[in-house]
């Protein structure tokens, strides 16, 4: 399964997960992943709202905004949805399972 | 300058990925809806039943070229061009080659009984034809 944050805001539960989808839309709204490191500040939050995307797409930005404000340990909170949104992406890329006829490499740096 | 081709060489958007791996996923049997929508690990799950049906189908193929190979072995006594008057094939196999151990071993004790059964079969017709003297009942008095 899917990694997922759960958590209960004002007596509704939330399910934060990313989908293929919910990462093509954010793509095509300017969401680049690079960014993160580069302009963290706007690329968090966008992050965050876009984990809502899979299973509350209709909620409005305020509230996802005003949850984000109140999130607790948000570097834990952020470390967590960047592994989120690899995982989609690393599901395909995935290391061939039998190892007869990879090739390993190393680098001189 | 090199930094113009780094740029244009640059990895392409998750998105690009994502659509140049679903036709491939499509092919496998994914819908549209589970590629997109649903758990993003269920492509690991088609992969492998993927990679399980393609053993699966190298295993059916390389037994019916086994049949195949067996069927021609059989023929073989006939086709011979000097082959004497009256050479028979062999028969072929009665029952496909047994795919699990239980089956294996349910083949041979069943092989074992019939052949059994049969030399009982041949001794009892054996017995049947045989005279032998009538019993006679001798009571403990002598008579």
């Amino acid at each position: 399964m899917a990694k997922q944050i759960r958590f209960e805001y004002d007596g509704k539960e939330y399910t934060l997960e990313f989908t293929r989808k919910s990462i093509e839309t954010m793509e095509r709204q300017g969401f680049i992943a690079s960014d993160i490191a580069d302009k963290p500040m706007t690329t968090l939050p966008a992050l965050f709202a876009g984990a809502f995307l899979a299973h509350h797409r209709y909620v409005k930005k305020e509230l996802v905004d005003e949850i984000y404000s109140k999130m607790t340990n948000k570097q834990d909170l952020l470390s967590k949805l960047a592994e989120m949104y690899n995982e989609p992406i690393q599901a395909l890329m995935e290391e061939p399972e039998d190892a007869v006829g990879n090739v390993k490499w190393e680098a001189s740096f | 300058m090199g930094g113009e081709l780094l740029e244009s060489s640059s990895s392409p958007s998750y998105t690009e990925i994502f659509y140049e791996h679903f036709p491939f996923y499509l092919s496998i049997g994914m819908t549209y809806d589970q590629y997109w929508n649903d758990d993003c690990l269920l492509v690991k799950y088609y992969r492998k039943a993927y990679e399980l049906r393609r053993q699966q189908k190298n295993q059916e193929l390389w037994m019916q070229g086994l049949y195949i190979y067996e069927a021609l072995c059989d023929v073989a006594p006939i086709l011979h061009a000097f082959a004497k008057p009256g050479t028979k094939p062999i028969p072929y196999t009665e029952k496909p080659y047994p795919l699990t151990k239980e089956e294996a071993t349910a083949n041979r004790e069943a092989e074992e009984k019939a052949a059994r059964d049969k030399a009982k079969a041949m001794f009892m017709a054996w017995a049947s034809r045989l005279k032998l003297p009538e019993h006679k009942v001798v009571n403990a008095d002598g008579h």
